[in-house]
């Protein structure tokens, strides 16, 4: 069957020098297209520079984002930020919908910065991952954290009843 | 060097006049998944949710697959974010809920995208603000839910 319709997010991380994060995220859709790319130093997580692009919107609704771009210099990526960029990007002068694809691309630098935590802990505590007998026949799955090592890890209040893995632990 | 990358993908099909069929993936670093949903149109209900795991942490990210279908009857409307991500996101996986949020924005999108195609098509001057008005007046629950601006 022949697809109608497709939305594609592609969104990166890269290391620079001097503890600066570069995130870049590109969403597009049949109806729109847009770029953001973030600068995001740490320790303290906040922007440095930010831009963020509309390369396309059939439907001419989105506003120019310059201002909003330029008032993103200094906002966090930690607790509140959702709030503090809804207010800036989104609203009737701004655009809802980039202010969403922003803090996707925020949530990303943790994902990122999550990785070699998830893969020490592979590492340190990994064990053969037991799935049914029956299912596909090539697995992506060959070894998993293990459950000692997830209850010390649900022991970070983040992580704790947060999904499936940190649950009832 | 890249530390991080990951892909969202949503394909929207129309399966007769009345089933709306998304497919998802996500890769990244972490996690691969994929979702499918099916919804009723127009009465936006979600007919039908198939999440599966495919690569991932822990020994229970597994056990997310099974909280998804809890969406079954639900209606796509102004609240469904909030309730995706605060009843299944955080029983089953936080990942998952950001893929299926993806699959029924684009269920949506594509209706729109399809009826103002077809509207263009009679009308090759269609104003597009008089459009979208006479769409959320058809789908008034949308009207809060679609991010169009």
């Amino acid at each position: 069957m022949i697809l109608d319709y497709q939305n594609n997010t592609y969104t990166t991380v890269e290391p620079l020098d001097q503890g600066l994060w570069r995130i870049f995220l590109r969403n597009e859709d049949n109806l729109f297209c847009v770029e953001i790319a973030l600068d995001v130093k740490a320790p303290a997580l906040d922007i440095r520079h930010a831009s963020l692009t509309v390369k396309r919107d059939d439907l001419g609704l989105v506003p120019d984002l310059s201002s909003a771009s330029e008032k993103m210099v200094g906002v966090r990526v930690g607790p509140g930020m959702t709030k503090i960029v809804r207010g800036l990007v989104g609203g009737p002068e701004g655009s809802d919908r980039v202010a969403e694809l922003v803090l996707d691309a925020m949530e990303m630098l943790i994902n990122a910065i999550t990785v070699p935590e998830l893969r020490k802990a592979t590492d340190l505590a990994g064990v053969q991952v037991e799935l049914p007998t029956e299912g596909p026949k090539i697995r992506l799955n060959h070894t998993v954290i293990n459950e000692e090592m997830a209850l010390k890890m649900a022991e970070n209040p983040r992580l704790k009843d947060s999904c499936a893995a940190f649950r009832d632990l | 060097m890249l530390q991080y990358a990951r892909v969202k993908s949503v394909g929207v099909q129309r399966q007769g006049q009345d089933r709306r069929v998304a497919s998802g993936v996500l890769e990244d670093e972490l996690y691969a998944m994929q979702c499918e949903i099916a919804v009723d149109w127009p009465t936006l209900t979600i007919e039908s949710v198939q999440a599966r795991m495919k690569r991932f942490t822990t020994q229970r990210c597994p056990r997310a697959e099974q909280v998804f279908e809890r969406a079954e009857g639900w209606k796509i409307d102004g609240e469904l974010d909030g309730r995706i991500k605060k009843e299944l996101g955080r029983y089953g996986c936080r990942h998952m809920a950001s893929l299926m949020i993806d699959c029924c924005r684009t269920i949506v999108r594509a209706e729109l995208a399809r009826e103002m195609r077809s509207a263009r098509e009679a009308d090759p001057g269609l104003d597009t603000k008089s459009f979208l008005e006479s769409f959320f007046e058809r789908y008034p629950g949308l009207r809060s839910y679609l991010l169009l601006q």
